[in-house]
C-alpha cells in the first residue's frame, strides 16, 4: 500500500553487515524468564541432515520460511564470480514441471513472496505466505529448491539483468567505494569479489555452470530451515516434513578457501564529478567465531557502531558537522571479514574527516574507555536485542544464522553474559590488536581535485 | 525477538492473542483520547512482543513552508535532538541508549515524526523527554550552524550526488507549481544556507503545539497505565492555537510537461507522474489496485513486459500516493538498461496505460491484485512500527479510523472502475515526464563550479 514515506530519516548509520545487526545484541537485561531447560525453538534434524527450527507465533495468519543453504559466493570458482548469485536466482526461473511465468502467476495470486539470493557465506531461499495458503506456498518452495531446470533463455535474461544491476550500482559512489575496498583488502580471496560478480565474469556464466553449482552445493547437508509463524510443530511434522525428508541427502566435502588478505597503508581513489567524497577506511577483521568477537562488539559500539552515542558520530558529525552519516563495523563471517569506517563528507572536508577517524581509532587503542562508557555500551547491546528480533522475518533469519555459525540455541541466554564479561582492559587490548590506523586501506570516491587527493601517487 | 519471548517463554499470552488480534478491524482495537490542550493519543495494544513503539507526530512538513525558507521542517527535526529545558542532547541520547532503545525521526511533505522503539518495561523513560521537547526546545546558534552543515551533507548525499534523486526533485518542481509539493522536503540548497535560528524559533512556536500533534503508541503495554503516564507528562503543556493548514493546490494541468536532467550516470531513468486524488476520493483506492496490476510481483503487467519479455529495463515501479494530505502524484518509473532503450521503455509504458483505458481487466487478474494488496497489508502488521505508521499516516491524511476502509475499499473495485479512473487521470495533458540522460564519467576532469544550468528548471 502507499505507506512509503518520501522523507528524510535523520540518521542513517551507514551500512551495517547483516550479521552485526542480527547477532551483535543479546536478549533483555532483565533476567530471562526462560531458565535454559527449554529450547527457544524446536529443533528437528531429518535423516537427510536438514536442520529444521520451528517457532510458533500465532499473532498473525502468516508463516515465514527461511532456508539457508551453504552455497554462498565464497564458493565461486575463480573467473566465475557471481555464479552462486546466478544459481540462487536461477532456482526461481523454472522447474521440471512449471515454467517461470506459471510460478510467478501462482505466487502472486496468493500474495505470497518467494525470494532467493546469495550472500558471501551462504544463500537463502525465503518464503512468506498467508496461513491459508501454507501448503500451496510450501510446495513452490520445495519445487524450486529440488527441481530447478535453469532454462537456457531464462538464464540468459537473468544474466543480462545482473549485468544491468552491476552497472547501476557503479553509479552509487558509496557502493563503488565499498566494492573497491573489498577488492583491495582481499585481492586473492572470494571475499574480495562482489557477490553479484563482475561485468567480465558474469558475461561468461552459462546454464551449465549454474546447474553444476546447484548439483555441488544445494544439499540438505549443512542446510538450515527456520519456520516461524502461525503454524504448530504438529503441522510441521505432518504437512511439511514428509516432503522435506525427500530432499536427497549427499555428502559434500568442505571446499578450500583462500583466506589471504592485503595490508595497508594503501590509498585507492576514484574520480567522480560529485559533491561528496565517499570514504571507506579499514583493515582486516575477524571470523565470527573469534574469541574476541564480544569485546570487539563493545569496542566498536563505543568507537562508531553506536549511532549518536558513538565517538566517531560525536566528533565528526555532532561537533564538526562534517558528515550526515559515519559509522564503523566489523563484518565477522565464516572466515576473517573486514573492519570498516564508512562516511561521506563534502570533497573539501575529506582529509579532515579521515584524520579525525584515524585519531579516534588511535585514541581507543591508547586510552582505556571510562567505566561509564563501558557500562552504557553493554546496557545498549544487551538491552536492544529484542528490538532486532521483533518480527517473524527477523526471527527466522536470526534462527538460521545462530545455527549456521554454531552459536547454539541457548545463544540468547549466553549473550548477555558474554557482553557483560567484557572489561575495559579487553576493549583496550582488542583495539590495539584489531585496529590499524597507521596501516589502513583507504578508498575515496569523489572529486579528487576538490578533495586535494589527485594522483600522481594514486591508481585507477 | 520478541515473538520468540512470547511464544516460548510466556505461552499464556499467545493464546489470548489469537483471540484478540484479528485483522477484521484494526481500528476496533484502538483507543483514542484527546486532552484539554488538544493533544490526541492513539493507543493500540499488541502483546505479541515485549516491545513498544512510541511515536510523536507533528502536522508539519515541507507543505507548511514558504518560498525562500524551504527545508525548515526538516532542519527543525534535526534541532529537536539538540536538547530541551530539562534534558541536554547528551542526556537524551544516553537515556534512550542505555535503556536499549532505538530512536530516530523523519520528515515528509506532510508531517514530522519522532519515535523510539524500546522494551516495554522501559517505555516510561522517554515520555518526559518527548513532552519536554514538545514545548521547551532549546535552540542555540552554535548547534544550528553545525547541524546546518550536517543537513547540507545530507542533501549532497540524497540529491546532488544521486542522479535519480535529482531527477525526482526536478520532476516534482515541474509537476507542482503553486502547491508547496513543488519543493523538496529537504529544501533547496540556497534556502538551507539562508534560513536563520529566528526562523526556526518562529516555526517551532507555530507548529510544535499539542493541538498540532498526536501520539501513537503500539505494542506491549496496559492502556490505563500508559495513558495516565502520558497524561501526566503531556496534558499540562499549554495548548496553543491550531495553525492554518489550508494550502494552495495546483489548477488542473493543461498539457504535458517534460524535464530532462543530463549528468554523470550509468543508466537512464524515466519517471511519469500523473496528478491524482488521495484517500478522500474513492478513486484513490482504485488507483491502489491499478498500481498493483502494473507493478506488484513478477507477474505484474510492467514487470512482464519491460523486464521479462522485452528486457528493456532493469526495474520498474508504479506508486500511488493514497495517504498524501493534499492530492499528489501517481508515478510510473523505470530504469532502462541502456540510453538507446529509453524511448522504447516510454512507449511501452504508454501502451500499458492505453491498455488500462481500453481493455477491462479480467476477473482473475483483478482478484490477484486484490489478494496481493490484502496479503501485503497482513504482512505489514508484523511490525509494531509499521502499524503505528499506518495509523498515523491515515490520521495525517484524514483520520486513523480510515485504516479499516482500506481492505473493503480495495475489495469493492470493479473492472469498470479501473477503466473510468484510468481515463480520468491517465491523460497526456495531466502528466509530467522526467528523463535522466546519463553522461559518461569524466575521469580526471575538474568539476564545473555549479551544476549545469539545464538541470534546474523551475524554482
Amino acid at each position: 500500500m502507499a505507506g512509503k514515506v518520501k522523507g528524510c530519516l535523520r540518521a542513517c548509520f551507514g551500512k551495517r553487515g547483516l550479521l552485526l545487526v542480527v547477532l551483535f545484541a543479546g536478549f533483555s537485561f532483565t533476567p530471562p524468564v526462560w531458565a535454559g531447560s527449554t529450547p527457544p525453538a524446536q529443533r528437528i534434524v531429518l535423516p537427510n541432515e536438514l536442520v529444521v527450527l520451528v517457532c510458533e507465533e500465532h499473532s498473525l495468519p502468516l508463516v515465514v520460511f527461511q532456508l539457508l543453504v551453504d552455497a554462498g559466493s565464497r564458493l565461486d570458482p575463480v573467473g566465475k564470480e557471481g555464479l552462486a548469485n546466478l544459481t540462487a536466482h536461477g532456482l526461481l526461473l523454472g522447474t521440471s514441471t512449471q515454467n517461470v511465468a506459471a510460478i510467478n502467476e501462482a505466487l502472486d495470486f496468493m500474495g505470497a513472496s518467494l525470494n532467493s539470493s546469495a550472500g558471501r557465506d551462504f544463500s537463502v531461499v525465503g518464503l512468506q505466505v498467508l496461513k491459508k495458503d501454507l501448503e500451496k506456498g510450501f510446495a513452490f518452495l520445495m519445487d524450486t529448491l529440488t527441481s530447478p531446470v535453469f532454462p537456457e533463455d531464462e538464464i540468459r535474461k537473468e544474466t543480462r539483468k545482473i549485468l544491468g544491476s552491476i552497472q547501476s550500482s557503479d553509479e552509487q559512489p558509496m557502493a563503488l567505494a565499498e566494492k573497491t575496498f573489498r577488492k583491495t583488502l582481499f585481492p586473492q580471496s572470494p571475499y574480495g569479489q562482489p557477490v553479484e560478480g563482475t561485468r567480465e565474469s558474469v558475461t561468461k556464466l552459462s546454464r551449465e555452470d549454474a546447474l553444476q553449482f546447484y548439483r555441488s552445493f544445494y544439499h540438505p547437508h549443512g542446510a538450515i530451515l527456520a519456520i516461524v509463524g502461525d503454524i504448530t510443530a504438529e503441522e510441521v511434522r505432518t504437512k511439511l516434513i514428509p516432503s522435506l525428508a525427500k530432499w536427497p541427502g549427499a555428502n559434500t566435502s568442505p571446499a578450500p578457501f583462500n583466506a589471504t588478505h592485503a595490508k595497508g597503508p594503501q590509498l585507492i581513489t576514484v574520480n567522480r564529478q560529485i559533491t561528496q567524497a565517499n570514504i571507506v577506511l579499514g583493515n582486516i577483521g575477524v571470523r565470527r567465531d573469534a574469541p574476541d568477537y564480544y569485546s570487539l562488539s563493545v569496542m566498536n559500539y563505543i568507537l562508531g557502531g553506536g549511532g549518536f552515542g558513538s565517538r566517531l558520530m560525536e566528533e565528526i558529525r555532532v561537533k564538526k558537522g562534517l558528515a550526515y552519516s559515519v559509522a564503523s563495523f566489523f563484518d565477522a563471517e565464516k572466515y576473517q571479514g573486514s573492519f570498516q569506517v564508512v562516511m561521506q563528507t563534502k570533497n573539501s572536508s575529506a582529509r579532515d574527516a579521515i584524520a579525525l577517524a584515524r585519531r579516534e581509532m588511535e585514541l581507543i587503542q591508547k586510552e582505556s574507555v571510562s567505566e561509564e562508557e563501558l557500562r552504557r555500551a553493554k546496557a545498549y547491546l544487551v538491552g536492544s536485542f529484542r528490538l532486532r528480533l521483533d518480527t517473524q522475518s527477523k526471527l527466522a533469519s536470526f534462527l538460521t544464522q545462530v545455527a549456521y555459525y554454531g552459536l547454539g540455541l541457548d545463544y540468547p541466554e549466553k549473550y548477555p553474559l558474554l557482553i557483560n564479561a567484557v572489561k575495559s582492559e579487553d576493549v583496550l587490548r582488542v583495539g590495539k590488536e584489531h585496529l590499524h590506523p597507521e596501516a589502513t586501506i583507504l578508498v575515496v570516491v569523489g572529486n579528487l581535485k576538490e578533495a586535494q587527493m589527485e594522483p600522481p601517487s594514486t591508481s585507477r | 525477538m520478541i515473538a520468540r519471548l512470547r511464544c516460548i517463554w510466556l505461552l499464556v499470552c499467545v493464546s489470548i492473542l489469537v483471540a484478540t488480534q484479528s485483522l477484521a478491524g484494526l481500528a476496533d482495537q484502538v483507543v483514542e483520547k484527546t486532552f484539554q490542550n488538544g493533544l490526541k493519543v492513539i493507543l493500540l495494544e499488541n502483546h505479541k512482543a515485549p516491545v513498544v513503539t512510541f511515536q510523536v507526530w507533528y502536522r508539519v512538513g515541507s507543505r507548511n513552508e514558504q518560498w525562500g525558507k524551504t527545508g525548515l521542517s526538516h532542519m527543525l527535526e534535526h534541532m529537536m535532538f539538540k536538547g530541551s529545558k530539562r534534558y541536554s542532547a547528551q542526556e537524551f541520547t544516553k537515556i534512550i541508549a542505555e535503556n536499549g532503545g532505538n530512536d530516530n525521526a523523519f520528515t515528509s511533505e506532510d508531517f514530522t515524526a519522532y519515535f523510539e522503539n524500546i522494551g516495554s518495561d522501559k517505555v516510561h523513560v522517554l515520555i518526559d523527554i518527548e513532552a519536554d521537547r514538545m514545548h521547551n526546545l532549546v535552540l542555540k546558534d552554535e548547534d544550528f550552524k553545525t547541524e546546518r552543515m550536517v543537513v547540507l551533507e545530507e542533501r549532497r548525499m540524497r540529491t546532488e550526488d544521486d542522479p535519480q534523486g535529482y531527477l525526482v526533485e526536478q520532476l516534482q518542481a515541474v509537476a507542482f507549481q503553486t502547491s508547496p509539493y513543488h519543493w523538496p522536503t529537504i529544501g533547496w540548497k540556497e534556502d538551507i544556507e539562508r534560513f536563520t535560528l529566528a526562523d526556526l524559533k518562529t516555526y517551532y512556536d507555530v507548529y510544535y503545539n499539542p493541538v498540532n500533534a498526536f501520539i501513537v503508541v503500539v505494542g506491549d503495554f496496559r492502556r490505563e497505565d500508559l495513558l495516565s503516564r502520558i497524561e501526566k507528562a503531556f496534558a499540562a503543556i499549554p495548548g496553543g492555537s491550531a495553525p492554518d493548514q489550508k494550502k494552495d493546490v495546483d489548477q488542473p494541468q493543461t498539457g504535458e510537461r517534460r524535464v530532462y536532467v543530463k549528468r554523470e550516470a550509468e543508466l537512464p531513468y524515466l519517471v511519469m507522474a500523473y496528478h491524482v486524488p488521495n484517500l478522500r476520493s474513492p478513486d484513490g483506492y482504485v488507483l491502489e489496485v491499478i498500481a498493483a496490476l502494473l507493478s506488484s510481483g513478477k507477474s505484474s503487467r510492467l514487470y512482464r513486459s519491460l523486464i521479462q519479455e522485452k528486457q528493456l529495463a532493469l526495474s520498474v515501479d508504479a506508486d500511488n500516493s493514497l495517504l498524501s494530505r493534499d492530492p499528489n502524484l501517481f508515478t510510473l518509473s523505470a530504469q532502462p538498461l541502456a540510453e538507446d532503450n529509453a524511448a522504447e521503455v516510454e512507449k511501452t509504458l504508454d501502451e500499458e496505460i492505453e491498455r488500462l483505458l481500453k481493455e477491462p481487466v479480467g476477473d482473475k487478474e483483478l482478484e490477484k491484485a486484490k489478494n496481493q494488496l490484502e496479503a501485503a497489508f497482513v504482512f505489514g502488521q508484523a511490525s509494531f512500527f509499521y502499524q503505528g505508521m499506518l495509523l498515523a499516516q491515515h490520521e495525517i491524511a484524514l483520520d486513523w479510523r480510515a485504516v479499516d476502509d482500506y481492505i473493503p475499499s480495495i475489495r469493492k473495485v470493479t473492472p469498470e472502475d479501473i477503466i473510468r479512473v484510468a481515463r480520468l487521470y491517465f491523460t497526456e495533458d495531466n502528466r509530467s515526464v522526467g528523463r535522466l540522460v546519463p553522461l559518461p564519467p569524466q575521469e580526471g576532469k575538474p568539476a564545473p563550479k555549479e551544476m549545469p544550468a539545464s538541470g534546474r528548471v523551475i524554482r
